[in-house]
């Protein structure tokens, strides 16, 4: 297998709204973006992996053909990758493959993704239009009529974990919603900036039990892009690369009533095994200088640090308490404010997670630059209850 | 646009995406006058719509039984013997063909949320309680509703029972629960 560095890198705004730009628009922002930063011309491009979630969201099903005419990369080769909130990850992965099988030397990854378009006229609101379109990625037959949302698949668990551990408890989910809100102060493309109090989250009104309205992270519209190429490719630009040194992915049952146990995303568990197995991460509370975790919600979030083995199992809470996950900490957790201060442009929202990381290892990441970061993961989950997770092991070039 | 061209384009639009035209006149109220800038975002109401007549092959007999008899079937795997609630043609372990058996509908809360945030065709609904449920004699759980005067008394563990609504029309939402007496 070669080894795959990412070369350039692109995210746009993550907006409530882009009423401004289609996505194939907002995709071809990017796309230029990431290609000045890799220093490179699109004829390089030999192949396209395009991560796009639900096509209603576009009002275009294929969507990725339409990108691809857009961005004038006829007649590239190029698949489209769509899991739910993973699809970004799984982007990242699968254009992985084509580099380190030797296929290609330059694969571009364009995360892309609108929502608002969706709209309800009777309410005279987006949100639940955009969530409908969202249940029709759940099981058709048994589980979408019942009404559960996407925030009610995650809570399922959530409440089951609480069950069997006594955590996450409401007050630390509200820790990590100030944590995620206040990181994106510092983060130019962040959708949610806000200088919150636990307070307020706590006050803030229920949208699924346990989750209230700041458990939650929002839908954005946005696009992230990077540029995956092979090591004689990497030497030959000018920024130093960044190397995908390890990658993990697990698909559980996504039908939650079919697992053994609710309480734990084992998907996630295996996943981020499989990465730190790969880059050789035995500790990785001690070798990992910084993670974007998918913080789809709160709770989410504080189980991730279980599977990502930042503790035992029932132990999330007591990272978030103890301040091991602040920007000040350990290992600082979601510094660009995550999904739920960066925002979650569905498609796009693993690839802006892997360049946040990337920022940071090439210490580009300006006020927010955690510094000396010489190992980031990346975590990206969707569907039902985490059905997928991709991992991501991300390292500064030792030259 | 001017108001009379305004007019005749929002009851146009309303009937081909099946809304009313005065939420089509709300939401496009911006619409009613030109703007100053032409390059401005121009939106029109917009849908994206299929019929169907879906077939549930192997489950079929489960939703029949439903439907007709207010009878809740699960499917035993003839290797293995678990049993699967809701119910398949061969079991995903084995790979070996299932059999019916009826379940009496009694079964426990795994785990649950309670909805107050939801879909467009759900949201006239809130609150509601969203749980998967193991059926007595299952080995999987069904995702389902449960009705309770208090939502917040809903809990993990609960016992609970299958009811059947007085309309059916073929769909899993034609049984919901009920916290066992
Ligand atoms: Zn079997």
């Amino acid at each position: 297998m070669k080894r795959v560095a990412i070369a350039g890198i692109g995210t746009t705004q993550f907006r409530s709204r882009w009423i401004e730009k289609t996505y194939f628009e907002l995709a071809f922002d990017a796309v230029r973006a990431a290609l000045d930063d890799a220093g490179m011309t699109r004829d390089r491009i030999g192949c396209v992996v395009y991560g796009i979630y639900n096509d209603f969201f576009e009002r275009q099903f294929q969507p990725d053909l339409f990108v691809h005419d857009y961005l004038g990369l006829a007649p590239k080769p190029a698949i489209r990758v769509s899991t739910g909130g993973a699809t970004g990850g799984s982007a990242i992965s699968a254009g992985f493959a084509q580099v380190a099988s030797g296929l290609y030397d330059v694969c571009l990854v364009v995360g892309v993704e609108k929502s608002a378009d969706c709209f309800d006229y009777e309410t005279g609101r987006s949100s639940p239009e955009v969530l409908k379109a969202i249940s029709y990625t759940a099981d058709m037959t048994y589980e979408q009529p019942t009404g559960r949302t996407a925030a009610g698949s995650f809570a399922l668990t959530t409440i089951a974990h609480l069950e069997k551990y006594g955590n996450p408890t409401e007050l630390q989910m509200a820790k990590v919603s100030v944590k995620n809100h206040t990181n994106a102060l510092l983060n130019p493309v962040a959708q949610s900036p806000i200088a919150l109090t636990v307070d307020d989250v706590m006050k803030s009104p229920m949208i699924a039990y346990p989750f209230k309205r700041f458990d939650n992270c929002l839908y954005s519209e946005g696009s992230a892009v990077l540029i995956l190429v092979s090591e004689d490719v990497a030497r030959t630009l000018k920024k130093p690369p960044v190397w995908i040194t390890g990658i993990g992915a697990a698909l559980d049952w996504a039908v939650i009533g079919n697992r053994k146990d609710l309480y734990s995303f084992e998907s996630s568990r295996i996943a981020a095994r499989k990465a730190y197995d790969m880059a050789g991460i035995r500790n990785p509370l001690e070798e990992i200088d910084l993670a974007e975790l998918h913080d789809a919600f709160t709770g989410t979030e504080l189980i991730a640090y279980e599977d990502c083995f930042f503790c035992d199992e029932g132990g999330g809470g007591r990272l978030i308490d103890e301040g091991v996950v602040g920007r000040g900490g350990k290992l600082p957790v979601n510094v660009s404010g995550g999904l739920i201060g960066c925002g979650h442009a569905v498609g796009a929202t693993g690839i802006m997670q892997a360049n946040e990381i990337v920022l940071h290892l090439r210490d580009e990441a300006g006020r927010r630059q955690i510094k000396n970061a010489k190992t980031g993961l990346v975590q990206s989950i969707g569907g039902p209850g985490a059905a997928w997770t991709v991992c991501l092991v991300l390292e500064r070039d030792k030259g | 646009m001017n108001k009379q061209t305004f007019l005749k384009w929002a009851e146009r639009n309303a009937k081909r995406i099946g809304v009313k035209k005065a939420q089509v006149l709300r939401a496009f109220e911006q619409e009613m006058t030109s703007p100053a800038d032409p390059d401005a975002p121009f939106e029109i109401p917009d849908t994206m719509h299929i019929n169907m007549r879906y077939s549930y092959g192997g489950q079929s007999r489960f939703f029949r039984e439903i439907l007709e008899n207010r009878r809740i079937l699960g499917a035993r795997c003839t290797t293995c013997s678990k049993v699967f609630c809701p119910p398949r043609t061969h079991c995903p372990h084995c790979y070996a063909k299932t059999e019916w058996v009826e379940l009496n509908g009694t079964g426990r809360v795994l785990s649950y949320t309670t909805v107050y945030f939801a879909t467009s065709s759900a949201i006239k609904n809130v609150p509601y309680i969203v749980a998967y449920i193991r059926l007595d004699g299952a080995d999987t759980a069904i995702l389902s509703n449960v009705e309770m005067k208090d939502v917040r008394t809903a809990h993990v563990g609960m016992a609970v029972q299958v009811k059947f609504r007085k309309q059916r029309d073929g769909r899993i939402t034609d049984i919901y629960f009920k916290e066992a007496s």
